[in-house]
């Protein structure tokens, strides 16, 4: 079991109580590649962000890779992260200033594994993974839409991590480049074992990963 | 890896960010450059009038003060019989004059604080040339021991100081005086005590202070003359001046001295309070304008690090998701700030060198100052160093803080 969360229960606050989560719990195995799909507003997107960790704000029982990770301190979880999810958003969140060799370094030299010169090697091989070697040594900022999201994602993968979290990964994408991405998150999952979490509104991206997690006012509706 | 991630990343984004950077760091450099060229004038300044102090009298002063009566004689001429009391004690005069001079210089030469000593006798005179009168006092010296004390020799503009302790019926004049009276070396000028007696003396040498109420008024002679003009015994000395290693611990030594000898000892600094409150009032005024400064510095670096976090707080929070550490934020920025800090400072110090060394060149020429006075003390470089370094890092510190609590959630999710 990778991914296991019980009972989850999340309210808002602001501008009323207003409970965004009731009762969530499912589970998912290593490998697995599943799709969480749903209304604006159905709860999806907080659900990926308290399994994220990066939300503590809530009630239930997150555990990942084998890990309870609820009621952690902050700066467990911010390893945890480093060491074992991978993050995938809608914009890539590239720092522009930094080449995307560099951009795709930053979270390996943070966990310190691995040597400077090693990193290098790993990420210029993620990079080539995604198809994106070529642009290595360009600045973030100057390379295209479609290429700063395969940055974004050999980034996420930089640290070999249990699972990747995804929040509408494709949503900035063409219809090309989205199916590359699904290429990627699919060989991941197969090659690689590596499980992946992802939220979307792409019924047809959604419809081809291995389950759809669906729901409806904070409640999972289906789940198969 | 050379540096850690946390430097590189705060390195980069200075590099990005060059125009923003230059002017956080020149805060900074304004500020230090300020600082060395205060601390250089300010210490230049003192240094200058302690010297010029210095030049005239000495560090510590032993003299014979007029004491308040006590019960002592009484008790010995009436015994011990009665409880003796003085019902309105008076001071008592006396003639203000050691006993013994040559057992008190004794008794401080065995004390290892002493460097020079000098004794001496003084009387306020009548010079007269001719029919040309003017007021002064003469002082009765060992003119070789005051040399050594007060560096007479360099302010000789005609004669030598070796040519008065030779001759004993030699005076050496100041430059004023000697206009005033309009002599020059050579001749021979009558001085006229208060008790009558006069005596002819042969000018030896003129020097000049240019303190003006010295070079007016004050003539040193061999110490009989004096004595002579007085009326007075061959022991008759009524100030000994000493010079001691460290000038700084005056008061302390003078206190000692006091004790042993039995003497009023007073120190330059209780002689000269009114120079030391200008010295006060001087550094306080330099501080209050460093101190200001340097927080108009740190409030520019403390501006800017708001603006890049401002701008920033999207990679802020994606650094966060990735696994960074409210602490390794917090890293990243101090790192910035202390790089603005260390640059800042450094251009600071050049700058301020730059300044002082300039300012070193302004001709003055008023009274005895010729130029600017100005002290290079590598002291000031580190301690300006030190403060812009703190600066900046109190400077970033806040802002730092404020971007570790960056909440990764509220940004992605916008």
């Amino acid at each position: 079991m990778t991914l296991k969360a019980q009972h989850i229960n999340k309210y808002f606050y602001d501008p009323i109580k207003f409970q965004v989560l009731n009762d969530v719990s499912f589970e998912i195995n290593q490998g697995e590649f599943v799709s969480v799909m749903g209304k604006s507003g159905c709860g999806k997107s907080t659900l990926l962000y308290v399994l994220s960790t990066m939300d503590t704000d809530y009630e239930g029982h997150v555990e990942l890779n084998g890990m309870g990770v609820t009621g952690k301190n902050q700066n467990e979880l911010a390893m945890f992260r480093n060491k074992y999810l991978g993050f995938v958003f809608q914009f890539h969140y590239l720092l522009p200033d930094f080449t995307c060799l560099k951009n795709v370094m930053i979270p390996a030299l943070r966990l310190k594994q691995y040597s400077y010169k090693e990193v290098e090697q790993r990420a210029y091989e993620k990079l080539r993974i995604l198809d994106v070697g070529d642009q290595a040594l360009k600045i973030a900022a100057k390379i295209s839409g479609g290429q700063q999201q395969r940055v974004a994602i050999a980034r996420a993968l930089i640290n070999d991590p249990a699972i990747i979290m995804g929040d509408e990964p494709t949503g900035n994408l063409d219809s090309k480049n989205t199916a590359n991405v699904f290429d990627i998150f699919m060989r991941l999952t197969k090659e690689f074992k590596q499980t992946i979490i992802t939220v979307t509104h792409d019924y047809d991206f959604a419809k081809r990963s291995d389950r759809i997690i669906e729901m409806v006012d904070g409640k999972i509706i289906t789940n198969n | 890896m050379k540096i850690g991630i946390n430097a590189e990343i705060a390195f980069t984004y200075l590099i990005s960010r060059k125009r923003q950077t230059m002017v956080a760091a020149l805060g900074v450099t304004f500020g230090i450059s300020m600082f060395i060229f205060m601390n250089s004038i300010i210490t230049g300044t003192n240094e200058y009038f302690e010297k010029a102090t210095l030049s005239t009298i000495p560090h510590i002063r032993l003299y014979r003060d007029n004491e308040t009566c006590n019960t002592d004689m009484l008790n010995r001429y009436t015994g011990k019989k009665t409880i003796n009391l003085i019902g309105n004690p008076q001071l008592v005069p006396n003639d203000n004059r050691f006993y013994n001079p040559q057992a008190v210089i004794n008794q401080l030469l065995l004390t290892k604080e002493v460097t020079e000593i000098s004794m001496q006798v003084t009387a306020n005179v009548i010079y007269s040339f001719g029919t040309v009168q003017q007021n002064g006092t003469v002082y009765g010296v060992n003119i070789l021991e005051q040399d050594k004390m007060f560096d007479i020799a360099s302010t000789m503009i005609s004669g030598k100081v070796k040519d008065l302790d030779k001759s004993v019926d030699g005076i050496m004049i100041g430059a004023g005086l000697a206009k005033k009276l309009g002599v020059k070396a050579g001749d021979r000028i009558r001085l006229a005590g208060f008790n009558g007696i006069s005596k002819m003396l042969r000018v030896v040498g003129i020097y000049q202070t240019t303190i003006k109420s010295i070079d007016d008024t004050k003539t040193y002679v061999n110490i009989p003359v004096v004595q002579q003009l007085l009326l007075r015994d061959r022991n008759y000395i009524t100030d000994i001046y000493v010079n001691i290693h460290d000038n700084s611990k005056s008061p302390a030594v003078a206190a000692k001295f006091a004790k042993i000898t039995g003497y009023t000892a007073e120190a330059w600094q209780i002689a000269n309070q009114q120079s030391l409150a200008a010295r006060k009032i001087r550094d306080i005024i330099a501080n209050a304008m460093i101190m200001a400064i340097l927080v108009v510095a740190g409030f520019g670096i403390y501006n800017i690090l708001n603006m890049v976090i401002y701008e920033k707080i999207k990679e802020i929070a994606i650094l966060k998701a990735t696994g960074f550490a409210g602490k390794q934020i917090v890293s990243v920025f101090i790192y910035q700030a202390l790089l603005i800090g260390i640059f800042g400072s450094l251009l600071g110090l050049a700058l301020g060198w730059g300044i002082s060394l300039a300012v070193s060149k302004i001709y003055i020429g008023l009274g005895n100052v010729n130029y600017l006075p100005m002290s290079f003390y590598i002291k000031h470089y580190i301690q300006g160093l030190l403060f812009g370094i703190v600066t900046a890092f109190f400077a970033g510190y806040v802002p730092s803080v404020k971007a570790s609590k960056v909440d990764p959630v509220k940004i992605i999710r916008g």
